[in-house]
């Protein structure tokens, strides 16, 4: 051919090759010196790989001399007869080898015509396809080359149960004797399976149509792993049973190898028929026999079975193995014996099985061994995997499956996933047991193994509507037949989308029937693969949620119509309490034709979803109905949640755990819309926050303060919502909540004073300077949801005032402020919870009035002043009022606060005081160990010692002035007051027992200091504190330790120089 | 329904029983029992039977208090000793909070939690409990203020036609009829005192047992005449009682603690094992020696263990590795002698448990056994050898409880809340009681 060279390179590149000089040289091989050059090489168009074909093609020819005669001039341009051997040269490299290492087979090729098609009836219509070997044929030729004899007794067709077993003909045993030993027949089993392997994959490259026939390969690949299960038992039996003859030095009568009845029972896709072209074999063993034998040595014997099927399957012989038996799904897994009896397994199952044993027994069949025996087992056994939604745990096994549906397993491949990747193989065979598992008990229709089955009944029960069945299907078949191809390659259990340019393009052709002219691009394959997993990624979404609302909704006319009951029944596996109401939420949410009523319809699937995620899914459903009927007409709310699923995600997450924010959002709706914009929920800063205020205040300084006052609370209620929204979507941690919600109490605080002074000044003059002190948590910034704030009020006289005249005026105005921060307003604020301002921690208590002077708090504080009031001024905080006068103040409170530490007795009193606050103040019938505030390793035990430090050493130290509780501990760590490790336990305390507080009032809605100890609640409360779901007994332990270390910390460092 | 319920159901009908009685324990190990109407027993199957849980001790908080008592079928026994026309059965039950999880406060569910992370490291953990008690003439207390024994024999004395032998007779039979195998049975060295050995079993097993056995004990005394009990020191000068325990850990069907050419044929697990139990005996002593009493027996001389050492077939020692035929392999284990008679023995055995499970993991050091009698040093002796002693006091056992993470983790932070609250209250009271001792002492005196 070497005088063609010039013209040979186009009709190279026309023919796919990649390497020319290399294919150049390979044409002139002296194995192809007789073949006509432009038609062979248009022959090799049809190879996926025509580099690797060629090279195959030339060894091959070298071995076998037989394969010339496909290549015969029959007229046409191409080697019509060698189309088959060319397509599989170039789509596998390893049955290539294959033909190349054994040539006796290649009549596969030269005899057999792969490319043959019968009719077959698939779903009533007759479809044309290659044809399929039987089961049971297979099964013959596998047991004949182990020189067993398939007719044995054991297999089928031998009468029922009743039989009497000595009646029954021995089952398959190869025939081995010196001349054909188990290795031998090990070996000769191998080749009979590859041989049928390899004539599959003719058929299958051959197919007109490889989606039509791709179930049928998956069958046949099915049925010949089972027949050579079959043939390797027969092997194993005949090794036992010489080895059990042995040890009797007898050859008479029958063994127990073969008296023992022995099934094998397929798991997974093997069981379900499903299987592809390489992949593990899960299986199940099972045994039972004659009721004289000790069943120590019938375990013993199905055990040795067992061990010899394996190893005449997989271990290393001159032929390699052919794939894992993997029996790790059996009871108790890997710990378990490797069979079972009938017994034993319906014992396990009835009372230890969990959920996902009965998933995984959904594909069981018995494909190998006594076929009675397996009948019995699936009798036995398979009824329970449709009862199992009855069991206790169902729902949580639901939700777990749900979410490995979105869970995908994080690899820098997964996009190149084709069975677990997003919008892989995994996702379409999750949705269908699912939906399998949910409506099966009922309808008995559904118990089948396969998914395309599955899916074809759960359109035909309207389940799921014919449209989605055809587009799922159509998909399932798709990725199974790219799946089939990239495997055959390399005869590798490989799942991976190829990535390089030439790999697509032969992946592209290898699954395109033969006849292609025109090599497909890689760039069409991408774009089909994306598709194809954007759909399947949708139908989870489409085919399990949104048929819920099919039963009430007015859908289209290709929409499938679920039954209520059979609607109840879905949202009762993802975890809705009460049905009947969902429906009726679900109802309302979606009926009429409205635009509204569209875009929900749109929407509510996905959401089901996410309720169903929260701890409380029918709550979430029933707040989402409120507040969508609130938002009314607003555009902008459906717009957002159907174009930001994070929004409605975010949303929905909310609505199901929390009342708080549920509450908050349904009376001012239209915050609703922060959801879907991050930027929105970074809290304001004050200055922010002031400059909105002040400009409201400015505008209607001429109302009176009613209407002012009413828009400063309406802002700080919006403003806590926007924390709690931005808290629950998880932007914030505890520390910043805290500060956030600080800032905005300072704020309406600031303007409470303002049109406090306006309206007070404007009456009487003006005669003092006022200033308002936060103490306490508030002082530290350190607050929850839903906290008051303790104040302190001061006031100074103005140049001339008279100080009677002016401490009338500051008590006016203190108790001004107060109201106008928590007294209702009108028209009332809906859903507020007001900022209660607390005056207690003032000089005298209650009995003292309510605002002091500068001069005489100076000297309040310097005669009259107990220990815990000076401790009470490590918190102070200087919040709204005159600068001038806050410094002032603060100079004499630091004075107070930051002087000579306490004396002794000083000391004692304090730790006095602590004592009996905590067993006073506590609650009647509380649990100590379960009160976050006062309670054991509680908030207070923290930041009293942590004051207690404070009034000792913070003259000496000026790093330990700060009112907040976390950055005095960092200080005292710093300077080697306290060991960092202490330190460590006690700011985690502090950090989890501030957190629960919080997630209680937004979870109930409620303010509560104590733990909460229903188990929903826990729940809930271990989910804001980061917990996963399931997580409330672990949560409540790991808080029950937190506190109870902190409390052993806090006894030694509190009280520790009185021991 | 499954199997095992379906055989106690039967059995029920077959046998005519007329009560079944729910048995469960509370923290210091009481046993409770509700009686249910054999009609009711298949409703408690399924739904669990509710009670008031704030009424046991240690069980729930009040605000709490509703709890669940799920019966375990696979303990259903008939009781021999109450009448033949009117047969009793009891069961073990597990307890359930309302939302059906195990109720932390159980102590089934403790040792359970024990066990099941001995399997998680593959080992399955067999005890062999001895179990010491006094029979007394009666509940009553003669004119110097000590109760009054059956007999005046000693250690394996063979008395003839005596109460002792009749009753241990009596006994083991009852024991084998609710299903306990007794291996061993002799009369102890007080007066009276008489030691029962169980078979071998799992450790929850044995402790179902032990609660069945001491019921039994007190069901037979009374029988004859005769009161039994399980104080762990009722005679200042006669021994107290114990409840030495053996364990052993399997591994598989293989002894774990076994190894053929180690020192006293011990494996590195069984090392690592007795390291953990005895670097955390003192933090559990007051799980395993509960009371105030507990300590009157050990300190009080006799057999009992005070110090924390091992040995081999060292007596003194609080862990002893016991002889045993080398051929015997399977049958290796270690002797904790600590426990008494009293203590809870779910609680006990999970944490004992639980301290050779940490030393397995956190491979402690096992320090050098003791050959020497323990009791006969000297103090400055036991302290150049670092032998420490256990607590002296129940309050030295609670600040040291108090302190310990093994035992908050192996008890859970609720039962261990509960316990030391317990203990404390025991303490508090007990504290404040003047004794005859002290009035015999003072009062003449001072």
């Amino acid at each position: 051919m070497s005088e063609s060279t010039q013209t040979s390179r186009r009709a190279l590149i026309a023919a796919g090759f990649q390497e020319l000089d290399r294919a150049a040289s390979f044409l002139d091989d002296d194995q192809l010196r007789d073949l006509d050059a432009s038609r062979l090489l248009t022959t090799m168009r049809e190879a996926a790989n025509p580099d690797q074909a060629l090279l195959l093609l030339i060894r091959l020819l070298e071995r076998a001399d037989a394969v010339r005669s496909v290549f015969t001039d029959d007229g046409e341009d191409h080697y019509a007869d060698a189309v088959p051997l060319i397509r599989l040269l170039g789509a596998s490299q390893a049955l290539g080898e294959f033909l190349i290492r054994r040539p006796d087979h290649v009549d596969l090729v030269t005899e057999a015509d792969p490319g043959r098609h019968v009719s077959e009836v698939e779903d009533g219509h007759s479809i044309s396809v290659p044809e399929t070997v039987a089961s049971e044929e297979l099964r013959r030729r596998l047991l004949s080359a182990v020189r067993a004899d398939a007719a044995g007794g054991d297999g089928d067709g031998d009468g029922g149960r009743d039989g009497d077993e000595d009646d029954d003909a021995v089952p398959p045993t190869a025939a081995l004797d010196d001349d054909f030993t188990v290795k031998d027949a090990t070996v000769a089993l191998r080749i009979a399976y590859r041989r049928e392997i390899t004539a599959l994959a003719l058929r299958d490259l051959c197919a007109e149509d490889p989606l039509a026939y791709q179930p049928l390969v998956s069958h046949q690949l099915s049925d010949l792993a089972a027949a050579a299960l079959d043939a390797a038992l027969a092997v194993a039996r005949a090794e036992r049973r010489d080895r059990e003859r042995r040890g009797e030095e007898s050859e008479s009568g029958r063994t127990l190898a073969e008296r023992i009845e022995f099934a094998v029972i397929g798991m997974g896709k093997c069981g379900a028929r499903e299987l592809n072209f390489i992949s593990d074999v899960d299986v199940i063993y099972v045994h039972r026999g004659p009721d004289d034998v000790d069943a120590g040595l019938l375990s013993e014997t199905a055990i040795a079975l067992a061990g010899g099927l394996t190893r005449i399957i997989g271990s290393a012989a001159p032929e390699p193995g052919l794939w894992e038996v993997d029996a790790n799904l059996r009871p108790e897994g890997k710990d378990g014996p490797l069979s079972r009896t009938l017994d034993s397994h319906r014992e396990y199952y009835r009372r230890w099985a969990h959920g996902w044993e009965f998933q995984a027994l959904l594909k069981a069949r018995p494909v190998a061994g006594s076929r009675r025996l397996g009948d019995d087992y699936i009798e036995a056994i398979w009824p329970q995997v449709w009862t199992s939604s009855q069991q206790e745990g169902f729902v949580e096994n639901v939700q777990r499956m749900r979410r490995r549906v979105f869970e995908h397993i994080p690899d820098a491949e997964v996009d190149r996933e084709i069975k677990l990747g997003s919008g892989g193989l995994r996702d379409i065979e999750f949705t269908v047991q699912l939906l399998q598992l949910v409506h099966g008990r009922v309808d008995e229709t559904l118990q089948v193994r396969d998914t395309l089955t599955a899916v074809d009944r759960l359109a035909r029960g309207e389940y799921m509507a014919s449209k989605d069945q055809e587009a799922m299907s159509a998909c399932y078949r798709r990725l199974r037949l790219w799946e089939h191809r990239v495997q055959m390659s390399q005869m590798r259990r490989t799942h991976l989308f190829p990535r390089r340019d030439e790999d697509l393009r032969a992946l592209a052709l290898a699954a395109a029937p033969p006849g292609m002219r025109k090599r497909p691009a890689a760039e069409d394959l991408q774009k089909e693969w994306r598709r194809v997993r954007r759909e399947v990624a949708s139908f989870h979404e489409q085919i399990f949620y949104r048929p819920l609302l099919s039963t009430t909704a007015v859908l289209s006319d290709d929409e499938v119509r679920l039954s209520s009951e059979a609607a109840q029944d879905r949202l009762a596996a993802l975890g809705y309490a009460d049905t009947r109401s969902a429906m009726r939420h679900i109802e309302s949410l979606t009926s009429g034709v409205t635009r509204r009523a569209t875009v929900r319809r749109r929407i509510l699937p996905m959401m089901l979803g996410w309720f169903a995620d929260g701890v409380d899914p029918d709550g979430g459903l029933l707040a989402f109905r409120r507040l969508s009927e609130s938002l009314g007409q607003s555009p902008w709310y459906l717009t957002m949640l159907r174009d930001s699923s994070v929004a409605a995600e975010r949303l929905s997450h909310i609505l199901s755990s929390s009342r708080f924010i549920a509450d908050l959002l349904e009376h001012s709706p239209e915050s609703a819309r922060w959801l879907g914009d991050d930027s929105s929920l970074t809290p304001r800063r004050f200055e922010q926050l002031w400059q909105e205020v002040s400009s409201q205040l400015d505008r209607h300084e001429k109302d009176d303060g009613q209407n002012a006052i009413r828009l400063t609370r309406l802002v700080r209620q919006r403003e806590i919502l926007r924390i709690a929204v931005a808290d629950a979507s998880g932007l914030l941690d505890q520390e910043q909540v805290g500060g956030a919600l600080a800032e905005v109490d300072r704020a309406a605080t600031l303007g409470a004073l303002r049109v406090a002074e306006n309206e007070i000044f404007a009456e009487d003059g003006r005669h003092i300077d006022f200033l308002v002190v936060a103490m306490g948590r508030q002082g530290g910034a350190e607050i929850s949801y839903g906290s008051d704030m303790d104040a302190l009020f001061v006031h100074r006289a103005v140049e001339g005032a008279d100080s009677s005249v002016a401490d009338e005026q500051a008590q006016k105005l203190a108790a001004r402020l107060t109201a106008l921060l928590q007294r209702p307003t009108k028209p009332a604020v809906k859903g507020e919870y007001p900022l209660q301002v607390d005056a207690d921690l003032r000089p005298e208590g209650r009995k003292g009035p309510l605002s002091r002077s500068v001069e005489s708090y100076r000297e309040y504080y310097r005669r009259w002043m107990e220990v815990w009031e000076r401790q009470a001024l490590l918190r102070a905080r200087p919040v709204a009022g005159s600068d001038d006068l806050a410094a002032e103040f603060m100079g004499i409170v630091d004075e107070v606060r930051y002087g000579p530490a306490p004396s002794s007795g000083q000391i004692r009193e304090i730790r006095r005081i602590k004592a009996r606050v905590e067993s006073e103040r506590l609650p009647r019938g509380a649990d100590p160990s379960r009160h976050v505030k006062l309670g054991r390793g509680g908030l207070s035990d923290v930041e009293w010692l942590v004051q207690l430090i404070q009034l000792e050493d913070a003259e000496e130290y000026p790093e330990l002035r700060t009112p907040s509780t976390l950055p005095a501990l960092e200080a005292m760590v710093q300077m080697e007051l306290v060991a960092a490790e202490d330190a460590e336990t006690l700011a985690d305390a502090w950090r989890l027992c501030t957190r629960v507080r919080s997630a209680v009032k937004i979870w109930t809605g409620k303010t509560s200091d104590v733990l909460p100890s229903s188990r929903r609640d826990l729940e809930a409360v271990a989910r804001w504190c980061g917990f996963g779901a399931g997580g409330a007994a672990t949560f409540e332990e790991h808080y029950l330790r937190t506190t109870r270390r902190c409390r052993q910390v806090y006894e030694r460092l509190f009280y520790g120089e009185v021991d | 329904m499954d199997r095992q319920q379906e055989f106690v159901l039967r059995t029920i009908e077959e046998r005519d029983v007329r009560f079944v009685r729910l048995w469960f324990t509370d923290v210091v190990g009481s046993l409770k029992s509700v009686a249910l109407a054999p009609a009711e027993v298949e409703g408690v199957f399924s739904e669990g039977l509710g009670f008031d849980g704030s009424s046991i001790e240690g069980f729930s908080r009040v605000f709490e208090s509703d709890m669940l008592l799920r019966p375990d079928p696979s303990t259903f026994q008939i009781l021999p000793w109450r009448s033949e026309e009117e047969p009793t059965s009891r069961m073990f039950c597990d307890i359930l909070t309302p939302d059906q999880e195990i109720a932390a406060a159980d102590p089934r569910a403790v040792l359970r939690r024990q066990l099941d992370r001995a399997a998680d490291m593959g080992f399955t953990c067999y005890t062999h409990p001895e179990i010491e008690f006094y029979l007394l003439d009666s509940e009553t207390i003669d004119s110097d203020g000590v109760p009054v024994p059956v007999d005046r024999a000693g250690y394996f004395d063979h008395v003839t036609g005596s109460v002792s032998q009749d009753f241990r007779r009596h006994v083991v039979s009852m024991l084998e009829a609710v299903g306990i195998s007794v291996e061993f049975s002799h009369h102890e060295a007080g007066p009276g005192q008489n030691e029962i050995d169980l078979r071998y079993a799992d450790a929850l097993t044995t402790a179902d047992n032990i609660m069945t056995f001491r019921t039994v004990i007190k069901e037979v005394a009374v029988m004859q005449g005769k009161y039994a009990t399980f104080m762990p020191k009722p005679f200042t000068e006669h021994p107290g009682s114990g409840m030495h325990t053996h364990f052993g850990l399997f591994e598989g069907d293989a002894n774990a603690f076994y190894a053929p050419n180690a020192e006293f044929n011990l494996s590195k697990i069984a090392r690592q094992f007795i390291a953990g139990v005895l670097t955390h005996a003192a933090e559990f002593t007051s799980v395993t020696n509960q009371f105030v009493n507990s300590y009157k027996r050990l300190w009080g001389g006799g057999e009992a263990p005070s110090h924390i050492s091992w040995g081999h077939n060292n007596r003194s020692a609080l862990m002893r590795v016991p002889l045993y035929k080398p051929t015997k392999g399977g049958s290796a284990r270690v002797e904790f002698r600590g426990i008494d008679s009293a203590a809870n023995p779910y609680l006990a055995y999970a944490v004992v448990i639980g301290a050779g499970l940490k030393g397995i993991q956190e491979e402690y050091e096992l320090p050098d056994a003791i050959t020497e009698d323990v009791w006969s040093l000297t103090t400055a002796e036991r302290k150049a050898m670092g032998i420490k002693p256990l607590p002296g006091t129940l309050h030295d056992a609670i600040r040291q409880t108090e302190d310990s993470e093994l035992v908050a983790e192996v008890l859970g932070e609720q039962v261990f809340e509960n316990l030391l609250r317990n203990k404390q209250a025991e303490w508090d009271d007990y504290r404040v009681n003047v004794s005859p001792y002290e009035i015999q002492r003072y009062l003449g005196q001072i």
